[in-house]
């Protein structure tokens, strides 16, 4: 976009690359690069392709349209739109088909800058359940047997009824359009959350023939994963169906249990893809006599392998989660409530392969302190909820030299301000565009974090 | 060459427009026709000629671009600029800008009257539709003096007539106060819609069904129920009131428990005829406490329920006018299945559109439909309760609680609590249980605190708005769902 082309002649010559614009009575110039920069099949571009010795007339709010000329020209809204409401501009942005380039303009996420910043309600007396976010920075949230949709902008919202009591898990396949299931009802359902009707419902053909509940769902870019159990809860499976098509393409990591032996099949409760290393995480653990055993696979998915194993008897995991970008899986241990993480490149077999991020003296402490703890992570930083607490983890790159070479450093933050700290249990966690959305327990809201300088 | 921007679907609320670009290949004089400059006090305002026309024929903006569409200037109109900017970009757009922040509902209305623009500005100012389960309180109607309402009538378009006192209140779709009218009574206890300006009112204190007019405030008529033959028939008393297309139906209680239904001629407020006569010595011969007409079929249902020391008993009964004969009664304790003895009906409602009865029962709590279409000696399907969290809830259908038909939801009231029964769509095709037990969803439409402002007196929904009025609270609550996400800035 070069902000200067030609002369700022008042009279511009036919072939010249200025364009006039009246918009409600009011004149604009800008150029064709800038008109063109929006798409190919614009507005703003058929009017550039169109360019005459006519004024084209647009007959819409001037006011509005000199702000998104001005995000055309720099990709950024101008900080006079604040005094403006972004609903209005938002429909603005739409009747111009540049809203892309209005949601890009805020969907950077900056992990230091994160702040409490604001709370969604949500009618009735339903807690959320799941939380499934967009990359755009939209959020589903279930809540009963209701699932809210709050929009980009988080200005907009619409709720529908599900068949569900409530909905375990949730996954967002598109602004429109989430997979959600439940642990207590048979199949997964495609639900469109604008109509508000179920697309399709999935199900397992188990061998007991007995209903199929949902565990979990996971996605990569062309496939979509879900955890199965029997609702007589003695298999489980992993289907993988296409995305688009929702056809099933394979099955993975079918168990079955035979007599006693329940620790040899459980459900996956997590299913996470590997973008980097083409793999499918997948994690289950239940509570038994001993304490809290589970297991965590990575699974090769186009050969239905698994590529490696670990189970956990001794302080297992709360929760797990892998960044791509460190290479490494975390886990939130549920005995000593901290987080350990093991290098995706050199994985082991030995039980010891989980590296303490923090303090290990804690390890064998017996209290529960990790229970019902949640991980994430987020580009190259880690995000663990304890309580009512976040915790940023993030790695610190030392020089080489001074650095022995296998202990990578990780430092942890408390994030917020002191008046954001505590409060009831955290519940839910995920990311979206430029923020960050936890839900708390009995709390009938979605809070939301973002960094003040890109606050709405 | 010019760009023209026609709107299609202008009516159409939502916010899908089809945006044509038509390529124009006049002379640029030529196009200057299809667009209009316009100078409010003084700022100078450019849009074309199906924007300011999209208000309709009878608008002033429409006389306007008529008028002056060879006058090169301006046309002038001596009103403030703001406030049309407001106008402009809600006829270009569909859409209230934020602007309209800075002015009341009263200055935009009014300015919108103006310029003969109303209907459009009530469009798209009026709530999505109604849905039960996202829906919060978003505004409080209360009457100056005597704040108390004894009873309320909601109408289509999201106005709302409040009883309170002896005083009727009329509030407009911006819920905007608009009239009071002091009637004759000292407390109106039955109300309803007959025609656009006129009331229909009974007291429990009073004999009589009374008449009012809203325009003007002032009484129109009286009507007693009497019986040359029978001297007894004296001073009674109005329960409930409803109306058809032609009739005012009012059911009428003397002294001495005798009763009887009386329809109204509208237009001419005289008594047609009398339906349904009883004595009233027993309790399913009481005095119908509830009545609804039903216009598909032109079936009208009675109600009455008592509650007493030995639990409830009532009746449910269907009358056919034109021929004066019962269609179908029940009446409880004494009908039903047998597992539910002793669990007879606390509150009963009429879905007028989708010809449903639902009733609560007294003892378990539970709700119940019955087709209307299918009346037969045991016509009711007991609702399940899916949710394992809210069955606990059960148990509690007793007197506070009443139920409420809306857009095909059904709001129950239990005490200060507030909860729906929604549809859930295309249920019908996954259930196996063929009967419609799991066909509704119950849902809390409020929260905990809102149950504890106290007991709910009445619900009625209308024009996307469902309002409800509570013991011993002045005025009454608005619901409205809304697509609005209402963020709470925490910083």
């Amino acid at each position: 976009m070069p902000p200067f082309v030609g002369s700022t002649d008042s009279q511009p010559r036919p072939d010249s690359n200025i364009v006039t614009i009246d918009v409600g009575g009011q004149m604009f110039q800008t150029t064709k690069q800038t008109l063109t920069s929006s798409g190919p099949k614009t507005f703003f571009s058929r009017i550039a392709q169109a360019a005459s010795p006519y004024t084209p007339f647009v007959d819409r709010d001037p006011e509005l349209f000199s702000l998104l000329l001005s995000l055309l020209r720099t990709g950024n809204l101008p900080s006079k739109a604040k005094s403006f409401d972004l609903q209005d501009l938002i429909i603005e942005s739409k009747f111009y088909g540049i809203e892309n380039l209005l949601i890009n303009s805020f969907s950077q996420l900056e992990p230091f800058n994160l702040q409490k910043s604001l709370q969604l309600p949500l009618n009735g007396r339903d807690s959320p359940s799941a939380v499934a976010t967009t990359p755009y920075g939209s959020v589903h949230v279930a809540h009963g047997s209701k699932i809210t949709t709050f929009d980009w902008s988080l200005r907009r919202k619409s709720t529908i009824l599900t068949h569900f009591t409530a909905v375990d898990s949730l996954l967002a396949l598109s602004p429109e359009l989430a997979a959600a299931g439940a642990n207590d009802f048979s199949g997964l359902q495609i639900l469109d959350l604008e109509k508000g009707h179920v697309k399709e419902t999935l199900n397992w053909e188990n061998v007991t023939k007995s209903g199929s509940t949902v565990q979990a769902i996971g996605s990569s870019p062309e496939q979509m994963f879900v955890s199965f159990e029997s609702s007589r809860r003695n298999s489980n499976s992993i289907i993988v169906y296409d995305l688009h098509s929702f056809r099933p393409i394979t099955e993975i990591g079918h168990n079955e249990i035979y007599g006693a032996d329940i620790d040899s099949a459980i459900p996956a409760t997590k299913l996470q893809w590997i973008e980097g290393y083409n793999l499918l995480m997948a994690s289950g653990s239940h509570s038994g006599p001993s304490g809290v055993s589970g297991n965590v696979r990575l699974w090769d998915v186009r050969s239905g392998d698994i590529v490696w194993e670990i189970s956990e008897k001794v302080d297992c995991f709360a929760d797990v989660a892998v960044s791509d970008a460190l290479s490494s899986m975390f886990k939130i241990g549920v005995n000593s409530g901290e987080a350990f993480y093991v290098d995706l490149r050199n994985l082991s077999y030995e039980k010891s392969s989980w590296v303490c991020l923090g303090d290990k003296r804690k390890l064998l402490n017996a209290k529960k302190e990790g229970f019902g703890c949640k991980i994430e992570t987020q580009g190259n930083q880690v995000f663990c909820t304890k309580g009512g607490d976040v915790e940023l983890w993030s790695e610190i790159i030392m020089d080489s030299s001074s650095n022995n070479s296998n202990n990578r450093i990780f430092k942890k933050n408390l994030m917020g301000r002191v008046q954001d700290m505590g409060g009831a249990r955290i519940t839910n966690l995920a990311f979206g565009g430029s923020r960050m959305f936890l839900t708390r327990k009995d709390m009938q809201c979605v809070e939301v974090w973002q960094s003040s300088s890109r606050e709405l | 060459m010019c760009y023209i921007l026609k709107k299609i679907n202008r009516q159409d609320n939502t916010s899908k427009k089809i945006i044509v670009v038509a390529k124009m290949e006049e002379e640029s004089t030529s196009h200057a026709n299809d667009r209009i400059k316009l100078n409010v006090g003084g700022k100078l305002f450019e849009t074309t000629l199906s924007t300011i026309r999209s208000g309709g024929p009878d608008s002033l903006l429409f006389a306007l671009s008529n008028r002056f569409s060879n006058d090169p200037n301006p046309v002038f109109i001596d009103r403030d600029p703001e406030i049309f900017s407001v106008l402009l970009s809600l006829l270009r757009t569909n859409h209230i800008p934020s602007t309209a922040r800075r002015f009341s509902k009263q200055e935009l209305t009014d300015e919108a009257l103006f310029y003969g623009i109303d209907s459009y500005l009530r469009a798209a100012t009026s709530p999505p539709p109604f849905s039960g389960i996202d829906a919060s309180i978003v505004d409080s109607v209360r009457p100056a003096s005597e704040g108390l309402p004894s009873t309320f009538s909601a109408a289509e378009n999201g106005s709302v007539w409040i009883a309170h006192g002896g005083q009727l209140s009329s509030y407009d779709w911006n819920l905007i106060h608009a009239a009071t009218l002091r009637t004759h009574l000292d407390e109106i206890n039955s109300i309803c819609r007959v025609w656009p300006e006129i009331v229909a009112v009974g007291s429990e204190s009073d004999a009589g069904l009374h008449f009012y007019n809203f325009s003007g405030s002032r009484h129109v008529g009286s009507l007693h129920w009497s019986d040359p033959s029978d001297p007894r028939i004296f001073k009674a008393r109005v329960n409930s009131i409803t109306a058809s297309e032609n009739s005012v139906f009012a059911s009428f209680d003397c002294p001495h428990r005798e009763n009887c239904i009386l329809e109204v001629d509208k237009a001419k407020i005289q008594i047609v005829s009398q339906l349904g006569r009883q004595s009233g010595n027993q309790a399913k011969h009481m005095v119908p406490g509830k009545l609804t007409w039903i216009p598909a079929t032109g079936v009208l249902v009675g109600s009455a329920v008592t509650g007493g020391a030995f639990g409830y008993s009532g009746y449910i009964r269907l009358w056919d006018p034109r021929s004066g004969e019962v269609v179908w009664e029940t009446n409880e304790p004494g009908a039903g299945r047998s597992s539910r003895f002793g669990d007879s009906f606390s509150a009963i409602d009429v879905d007028v559109e989708k010809l449903l009865l639902f009733k609560l029962c007294s003892k378990s709590g539970d709700l119940a439909m019955a087709d209307i279409r299918r009346l037969g000696d045991d016509p009711w399907v007991y609702l399940k309760e899916k949710n394992p969290s809210l069955v606990t809830n059960g148990g509690d259908g007793s007197i506070n609680s009443l139920v409420h038909c809306y857009k095909g939801q059904v709001f129950v009231g239990r005490g200060g609590g507030l909860e729906v029964w929604s549809r859930v769509q295309d249920m019908a095709e996954c259930e196996s249980d063929g009967d419609g037990e799991g066909l509704y969803r119950r849902n809390f439409v409020d929260k905990r605190e809102d149950s504890e402002k106290g007991v709910i007196k009445k619900i009625e929904g209308g024009g996307d708005r469902l309002f409800i009025s509570r013991e011993d609270v002045e005025g009454i609550e608005v619901w409205e769902s809304s697509h609005s996400a209402g963020a709470i800035s925490v910083l």
